[in-house]
């Protein structure tokens, strides 16, 4: 096994709302190695966002806070480094691109502007060397006319594009890690192709690892190596990309593949919804908190969490009841 | 309930007749960009001369990337835009150009479902006044009727009745949208326009929303028109399909045969850049990538729009305009024997 080059390990966040203190991120551990794709999946409120947000030193305080836990990379805990180291290291090793592009980028500032930027602060490149390094990146990203398009506004490029701008200046200072929230979400279909290609190609060449947020499992098969599935700020499976779709083993991976309407399917009678709605994160219930909505929960599931442990075929899982031998029932 | 059974037995149609059709709509925006007399002056085609029809109790799914007008020709056909030019008839009667007045009655036959849950729902007003207001306008039922009806519609798309003084805020995004769902339901309409119903929803809650709507269409008959940029949710719930691209829809088949056997390169290019949901089907795809991004519809092309990033398209292609062609399975292409 080779070292991991961040490791992720118990961390918890909360954050004060109105309706009362939510744990958005509860006792997260996790490694990723170099060159890997590591997908992050889960519904809006799963915390997969807020874990990668207090990776990065970027979880808004208030109303958020980071509890627990540390986030080693080269031996650093990037949770207790002070704002100015950690700025240091943001957009230079670890990078992130985020799911809108239209608020990522300032509409007031041309590409040149801002695509310079963090070249001339991380690696001390001069103007003249960061307008000829920020051409040679719009290029890489596959922007026509690359030299004069740099010139331009962020609205005078195409959703797309714009994406692929912010691609080229997560990558502008070669990180050892991008974090990419939902990058193609806004996007049509046949541009999100045209990205996450370019993502995996990109990736092969600067050999760099990646983590993908999304919630979408046709984007994680299509680019994941190992994938964790998240449930209200917890994680409930991890295991590779092959093995999570061939044989999922936590109730709710297995809900999330079912109810997924397939191109590959026929126009069938009724979709395997998972039935109820999204955990209150102000009220979590005792135990695990899928227990309401899952067709397999057995009483411990309602007084206890389960542990988060070795999983048939490789990875973790956390749940009682292995589904494939135990019986099916309504939910409560 | 007896005073409204009388009226609906007589707006039925006969048996497969399209309770909605449009023919030949187009919505073109005047835009002006700069100042005043200097800057540049156009048009955008937004719609660009659709004709489709939705039979009773059946879906017409209409499919496309941003952009390609499938939700301005539903705006265009509930009257919410107005259209510059064509038809639209609902149970054969002409309704478009109609006064609001005029167009009063034939409202209650056509309703809309919209994407988003959260603003398209009246914060003030509670569940139970909300879906009780279309009942008001159209003078339905007796008063006290309507409270029960409100009840009945609400166990109907699955929402406990007991909630229906609580406020929209108090509900989940999935429930939302059974509320607009059932407002919808109100007035007992034959079609129900949806614009992009689900696309704002999580997965899990998705197929609960594409379920009701599939359970409503068995029991009430109602029909569709579902407007959606996911492939996969369309496959699962259309009848017959509509793909559209820059204003104009390049094909037209059942479901069944039109994601089997898609002929037009665009809806070619469509499909296969829709990941699978298992990563070994996902090494395997071949897909048709297309270059560039869809052209702004602001310009006007003498040939088929989709010319300059088709991957088959030629000079003849660029200079005539391809027409909807084929029987069972429509299709815009040169290239498409029909």
């Amino acid at each position: 096994m080779p070292e991991p080059l961040l490791r992720v390990e118990n961390l918890r966040v909360e954050f004060k709302t109105d309706d009362g203190l939510v744990q958005a991120v509860n006792d997260v551990s996790f490694d990723l190695f170099p060159g890997e794709t590591l997908g992050i999946v889960g519904e809006s409120g799963s915390g997969k966002s807020v874990t990668n947000l207090a990776i990065m030193g970027l979880v808004p305080r208030p109303p958020g806070r980071v509890v627990a836990g540390r986030a080693l990379y080269h031996g650093k805990d990037l949770l207790q480094l002070p704002e100015r180291e950690l700025s240091d290291l943001r957009g230079k090793k670890i990078a992130m691109i985020f799911q809108d592009p239209m608020t990522a980028l300032n509409p007031f500032l041309t590409i040149a502007e801002q695509l310079t930027e963090v070249t001339q602060l991380h690696l001390g490149y001069s103007h003249q060397q960061a307008i000829s390094h920020a051409i040679t990146m719009l290029e890489k990203v596959g922007i026509p006319g690359a030299a004069q398009r740099l010139w331009d506004y962020p609205h005078q490029f195409s959703g797309g594009m714009q994406q692929r701008v912010m691609i080229a200046m997560a990558l502008s200072c070669k990180p050892d890690i991008l974090i990419a929230d939902e990058p193609t979400t806004a996007l049509d279909v046949t541009i999100q192709a045209q990205i996450l290609e370019l993502l995996r190609n990109l990736q092969t060449e600067l050999n760099m690892s990646v983590i993908l947020i999304t919630h979408d499992l046709g984007v994680v098969a299509q680019v994941c190596h190992r994938v964790i599935v998240m449930y209200a700020g917890r994680i409930v499976e991890e295991a590779t990309a092959n093995s999570l779709f061939a044989d999922p083993r936590h109730p709710y991976t297995l809900g999330l593949m079912q109810s997924a309407p397939r191109l590959d399917h026929a126009r069938a009678e009724r979709l395997h919804a998972i039935e109820g709605q999204p955990p209150d994160m102000t009220q979590l219930p005792a135990g695990c908190a899928f227990a309401p909505r899952c067709p397999f929960a057995v009483e411990e599931s309602w007084h206890q969490q389960p542990p988060l442990a070795g999983r048939p075929g490789g990875g973790r899982l956390a749940c009682f009841v292995d589904i494939t031998k135990a019986p099916r029932k309504a939910a409560r | 309930m007896q005073t409204m059974t009388e009226p609906r037995a007589e707006r039925r149609n006969k048996p497969g007749a399209p309770v909605l059709e449009a023919r030949n709509l187009k919505v073109h925006f005047p835009f002006r960009r700069g100042l005043p007399f200097v800057g540049k002056y156009g048009v955008i085609r937004a719609v660009d001369g659709v004709s489709l029809h939705v039979n009773e109790g059946e879906t017409l799914g209409l499919v496309g990337e941003s952009g390609c007008g499938k939700s301005t020709t539903a705006r265009a056909i509930v009257g919410l835009t107005a259209p510059t030019s064509g038809e639209i008839y609902l149970n054969g009667a002409r309704i478009d150009g109609l006064s609001s007045s005029a167009m009063f009655t034939h409202r209650r036959d056509m309703q809309m479902v919209f994407q988003n849950p959260f603003s398209s729902l009246n914060p003030r007003m509670t569940v139970g006044a909300i879906i009780r207001e279309p009942m008001d306008i159209f003078h339905l039922h007796s008063r006290r009727d309507r409270r029960l009806e409100v009840m009945r519609l609400m166990d109907l798309v699955g929402l406990n009745p007991r909630y229906m003084n609580r406020y929209p805020h108090e509900f989940s995004g999935g429930q939302r949208q059974r509320i607009g769902v059932a407002r919808a339901l109100a007035v007992e309409p034959k079609i129900i326009l949806c614009d992009e119903p689900v696309s704002a929803l999580d997965v899990s809650i998705q197929a609960q929303v594409i379920n009701l709507l599939m359970d409503l269409q068995q029991k009430l008959g109602v029909a569709y028109l579902f407007i959606a940029h996911d492939l996969a949710v369309v496959r699962h719930i259309a009848h017959r399909v509509g793909v559209m691209y820059l204003g104009r829809i390049v094909e037209l088949a059942d479901a069944d045969a039109l994601y089997a056997s898609p002929k037009h390169p665009y809806t070619q290019a469509l499909l296969s850049a829709v990941p699978v949901p298992n990563p070994q089907r996902e090494e395997q795809r071949q897909y048709v990538a297309l270059a560039g991004e869809p052209p702004s519809p602001d310009r006007q092309y003498p040939g088929c729009p989709f010319a300059p990033r088709c991957p088959i398209g030629d000079e003849h292609c660029r200079e005539v305009a391809p027409q909807l062609a084929g029987g069972q399975h429509l299709v815009s292409c040169h290239k498409v024997e029909t």
